[in-house]
């Protein structure tokens, strides 16, 4: 699955919201492997990290275990990770 | 649990074998494993870590909470999640021995003592090993 643009990601409501700032690897990806058991098949789960690796962790562990990896936007000294919940 | 200690023999899932021959005295090389072991969890691969050599004082209560490698989480956080997600630690019986640790006391709750038998026969089930 392609990822959404920025206008389209800035659109969306996530249905939880993780703030692993300030967390090393593989902290943020833990903290979303909890988060998306708290989110409904079909919603998204934002996780903000400062750790510059996290998006593409979290794009790794999307395709890996089965959810939609929908893109990062850039936010003051952090990302908001983006992924949709598909299982 | 099967005749073979609880080991299957053929994975039906994706198992990683992780085996870890450093100790506190090498924070870097004795974290990373544990990263790779959390990821590996959150992805729902099943995972075991071996403790072997020097790699056994990691299991002795304690003697984490002072490992920190520089860009990492404390080597005491990465372990704690490690348990709390259900992950197992074997250690080497006479590495164990050795050391004179006693293992009816000095080791973390999640951490079992077993002999090369039990790590060849989850060496053998699993669907990868990595060596640290």
């Amino acid at each position: 699955m392609s990822t959404m643009v920025e206008s389209e990601l800035a659109a969306l409501t996530a249905a939880k919201v993780v703030d692993a700032r300030g967390s090393a690897c593989p902290g943020p990806l833990l903290e979303a492997k909890k988060g998306i058991g708290a989110v409904s098949i079909g919603n998204v789960l934002e996780i903000w990290s400062s750790d510059p690796v996290t998006k593409t962790d979290i794009g790794a562990w999307s395709a890996k275990v089965g959810h939609s990896f929908l893109g990062v936007l850039p936010a003051e000294g952090y990302e908001r990770v983006f992924v949709r919940r598909a299982k | 649990m099967g005749p073979n200690g609880g080991v299957h023999e053929v994975a039906d899932t994706e198992k990683l074998v992780i085996l870890v021959l450093h100790g506190p005295d090498d924070p870097e090389v004795a974290t990373i494993p544990f990263v790779l072991a959390v990821a590996a969890m959150a992805s729902d691969v099943e995972v075991v870590v071996g403790l072997q050599g020097r790699g056994v004082e990691l299991a002795v209560k304690g003697a984490a909470d002072s490992v920190q490698a520089r860009g990492f989480p404390p080597l005491a956080k990465l372990l704690d999640d490690y348990r709390e997600l259900g992950g197992r630690l074997l250690l080497c019986g006479p590495c164990v021995n050795g050391r004179d640790i006693d293992a009816s006391s000095q080791l973390v709750e999640n951490a079992e003592v077993v002999a090369a038998a039990r790590f060849v026969a989850e060496i053998t089930s699993a669907t990868n090993a990595l060596t640290y």
